[in-house]
């Protein structure tokens, strides 16, 4: 049996580092009384995965973790358990049990939801550089990936860009192949004003996947 | 702003934010209006190494059970963090409620190494407090603990008062009395008056010092019957005593990011250059029972997955294979490691290395101090070379491939032949590796040797002793380095002589220092313990700017009629004791283990201790 743990990471925790982050998680069920299963192997280690690494510097709202349990629990005795084990800053939302073959959350995950708050002068220009980008077929940016930095259309890898109050709200693809960061679309809307990028702070909201239908939906229900 | 955002701002701007972060598991929050009593806990160093201080554990568990209290942590913040806090005026904070320390009752520093002087003095100034104590009119008490407030005097003007020897119940007690002086409605000298009764406090402002021509001191004059020695406080029960049940986890790593198990306090040994086994005698052992039942609190509690056994010298606690033994079966379902320090050469240590190793194989670390059996009779490490050859045998066959060697340089008596000797235990020490047959044999021989420079510490049979000057310090090392160099699989490393001669002079300063500590810090010294930051120029200088001779206080011999600056503060050793050994150091005699043979040592004048 796995459980799909939703957490949110809160403002004063936002500097822990998804390495960080990890080791943390181990502990924190190492004082729970979860039946956890070990890999095999020299160095036992918690089976234990998250569907995406968090940023350093950012918060969320919603981040999933999957743990493999040697023997079986109930949602209730799940969830009360680990979120006796975490502190308030980084506290437990959700939990869903699954079956040992349910699909691993990594390649399920589609898109997330982000808050990307604004500050500072170039603020305006940059909110409103969101129509010229929308209004584009193509729009080519230097993508980081594994091997250097490549020319790529991000376009399409913006789904959703809307303008609020704090700043922009973005839905931004997340899969392996395509990803999209908040950094590299921001610095592209000001490159399009001709202006600095502002200061920014990034909130995540949501994790997506996909439903049969190519909805999305949170990943945890995936 | 509110301070805490404005405290945010600031840490996107540093290299590691997450020491000023806190909202770590098991950190301790309170409602503030729940609350009496403030006391901000401030280790003079960065988070990583205060975090690991196994004394701030015991300290903050302990107040923080005390009710209407709250213990809050600060570390001093790194050369980064501070620079932009002045920039921007934000004070001191504590890392639970971000509170400016400049509005606590106490602000408690532990004096670990001298070396971390000059940021207690950055503390005070980050946190609007005035540096000298006869300025302050209100706000928190200074008070300082640990071992290096057995030397008290270099910092007298700073601090309100010291608290010498074993602070779990002598705070509380400190605690229980500042609420009584503060709804007396009495001035602030009428509460250090009040703690200055207590075992283990000492109020600088309460003596007054005098010097002949010649620098030595004259006089030690208590003011207003303020008691003289002043003796330490002590903890004889350590079964009953506090002890954290839970641990505060950091989220980023720290130096030792462990359970911490204090399996006892004190030694027996009686190394005549050792402080610590000298001030925080009698030895005192945590019972068994006490000891699994914490383990099992402790793992419970923070999830980690190492105990580390904490003592002097662990080996040498009296049921050390059984409670090793138990730890190994406990735990080895639950993937948790047991680890144990500072083991001695002398040890009985083969049943022990097979259990700990089941669970983990780390280098074996051995401290003989010395290189001739001439010199650690001097010093009275009871050891001998065959004792040694024994022990890295015994690990050699049991898998092990790595040791690492401690030395000091500088010893009183040394001569070259001594120092040559080191070199000489490193290669009979690489041969006992090569004569365990290859198949046996882990492979991969790596021998560290360490060597400090001898810093002659108060409270100690060396306290008469001189530090070498440097260019004999530096002679030696490089004639170490040279001897060592032909010998397969050897890494040697030595310390800095600067550092250790500054060490040296505040070490067994007086008062009269604490002028070159400001004006050391006020040229810009701080973070002096770490090598890229200390500033020896900077040091001399202020030498120069004060006009204090340092070596009149680190190298000259001490005559042993003269008054030590820390004659009125009692550690539990007599000062006649520590003539004794002195006398028997200068003649290589040793003396033997406290728990073979009582050496009068003066700790049984204190109440229920060696019982």
């Amino acid at each position: 049996m796995r459980a799909l743990y939703c957490f949110a990471k809160k403002d004063r925790l936002r500097f822990v580092s998804h390495l960080d982050l990890q080791r943390f998680m181990q502990r924190a069920l190492n004082r729970t009384s979860l039946n956890i299963a070990y890999s095999n192997g020299f160095n036992p280690h918690p089976i234990l995965s998250f569907a995406s690494a968090l940023a350093m510097g950012w918060t969320s709202d919603y981040e999933l973790f999957d743990v493999k349990f040697a023997s079986p629990v109930t949602e209730e005795v799940a969830l009360a358990e680990m979120q006796a084990a975490l502190p308030p800053d980084l506290p437990i939302l959700s939990v869903r049990l699954v079956e040992d073959n349910h699909p691993a959350l990594m390649g399920k995950l589609v898109m997330a939801d982000y808050e990307i708050r604004l500050s500072g002068e170039s603020s305006e220009e940059v909110c409103a550089a969101i129509d010229t980008f929308l209004a584009q077929e193509s729009v080519i940016a230097l993508r980081k990936t594994k091997s250097g930095e490549k020319p790529t259309d991000i376009r399409p890898m913006a789904r959703i860009l809307e303008k609020r109050p704090y700043g922009i709200f973005a839905r931004l693809m997340l899969t392996e192949k395509e990803t999209l960061k908040p950094d590299l679309l921001v610095n592209t809307l000001a490159s399009m004003a001709n202006v600095s990028a502002p200061e920014m702070r990034v909130h995540r909201l949501m994790l997506l996947g996909e439903d049969a239908g190519g909805n999305a939906i949170p990943l945890q229900e995936v | 702003m509110e301070l805490t955002d404005r405290i945010d701002v600031l840490l996107s701007r540093v290299e590691k934010p997450v020491r000023y972060m806190g909202g770590e598991y098991g950190s301790v929050m309170k409602d503030p209006a729940e609350v009496d009593v403030r006391y901000a806990f401030l280790f003079p160093d960065v988070y990583e190494v205060g975090m690991s201080h196994l004394g701030m554990k015991i300290l903050y568990h302990a107040m923080n059970r005390m009710d209407g209290v709250w213990c809050e942590r600060v570390f001093s913040p790194w050369i980064d963090m501070e620079k932009l806090m002045r920039e921007e005026g934000v004070p001191l904070f504590s890392l639970e409620s971000r509170t400016p320390v400049g509005e606590f009752d106490f602000l408690g520093i532990t004096l670990q190494y001298e070396m971390s002087y000059t940021n207690i003095l950055s503390a005070l100034d980050l946190a609007g407090i005035p540096i000298l104590a006869k300025d302050r009119k209100d706000g928190p008490f200074v008070v300082c603990g640990g071992p290096c407030a057995f030397n008290p005097e270099p910092l007298a003007p700073f601090v309100d008062f010291f608290a010498t020897g074993d602070g779990e119940e002598l705070t509380l007690e400190y605690i229980r009395l500042y609420r009584k002086w503060r709804e007396s409605n009495q001035p602030r000298e009428a509460f250090l008056e009040m703690i200055a009764e207590l075992d283990g406090i000492y109020v600088p402002s309460l003596y007054d010092v005098s010097y002949n021509e010649d620098g030595t001191i004259a006089q030690i004059l208590p003011k207003k019957n303020a008691k003289c020695p002043v003796m330490k406080a002590m903890v004889n029960d350590l079964t009953a005593a506090d002890y954290p049940e839970t641990l505060v986890v950091p989220y980023g790593e720290v130096v030792h990011n462990r359970i911490m198990l204090e399996i006892f306090r004190g030694c027996t040994r009686g190394c005549r250059f050792c402080q610590a086994g000298m001030i925080y005698r009698p030895v005192r052992e945590r019972s068994m029972d006490r000891l699994l039942e914490l383990a099992e609190k402790l793992v419970r509690a923070t999830g980690y997955d190492e105990i580390s056994l904490m003592s002097l010298s662990s080996g040498d606690y009296s049921c050390l294979p059984d409670l090793a033994h138990e730890m190994v079966k406990r735990y080895q379902e639950k993937r948790v490691k047991i680890s144990l320090p500072s083991l001695r050469i002398d040890s009985y240590l083969k049943d022990t290395l097979q259990e700990t190793q089941k669970v983990r194989k780390t280098a074996l670390t051995l401290a003989p101090e010395a290189g001739s059996q001439r010199l650690r009779d001097v010093i009275n490490k009871g050891v001998t070379e065959a004792d040694l050859i024994r022990s890295v045998t015994d690990a050699f066959e049991s898998g092990w491939s790595a040791v690492k060697l401690y030395f000091m340089i500088g010893l009183p008596t040394e001569t070259d032949e001594d120092v040559l000797g080191i070199a000489d235990l490193a290669k009979k020490v690489a041969q006992c590796y090569f004569a365990v047959p290859k198949g046996q044999r882990a492979p991969g021989l790596r021998i560290t040797v360490s060597a400090s420079v001898f810093v002659p510490k108060p409270h100690t049979p060396f306290q008469w002793a001189g530090q070498p000057d440097s260019e004999t310090i530096h002679r030696r090392q490089q004639m170490l380095k040279q001897a060592l160099s032909g010998i397969k699989g050897v890494d040697f490393k030595y310390h800095e002589m600067d550092v250790s001669f500054i060490e040296a002079v505040f070490a067994r300063g007086d008062r009269r220092i604490a002028d070159v500590l400001l004006r050391a810090w006020q040229l810009g010294c701080e973070f002096e313990g770490w090598s890229e930051q200390f500033r020896n120029d900077l040091w001399m200088q202020a030498f120069k700017d004060t006009g204090v001779d340092p070596y009149f206080y680190a190298c000259r011999e001490r005559s042993t009629d003269e008054i030590m600056p820390w004659d009125h503060i009692d550690a539990g050793v007599t000062k006649e004791f520590l003539l004794r050994e002195w006398n028997k150091a200068l003649a290589a005699e040793v003396t033997p283990d406290c728990r073979k043979r009582c050496s009068n040592c003066g700790v049984r004048r204190y109440k229920g201790a060696c019982v």
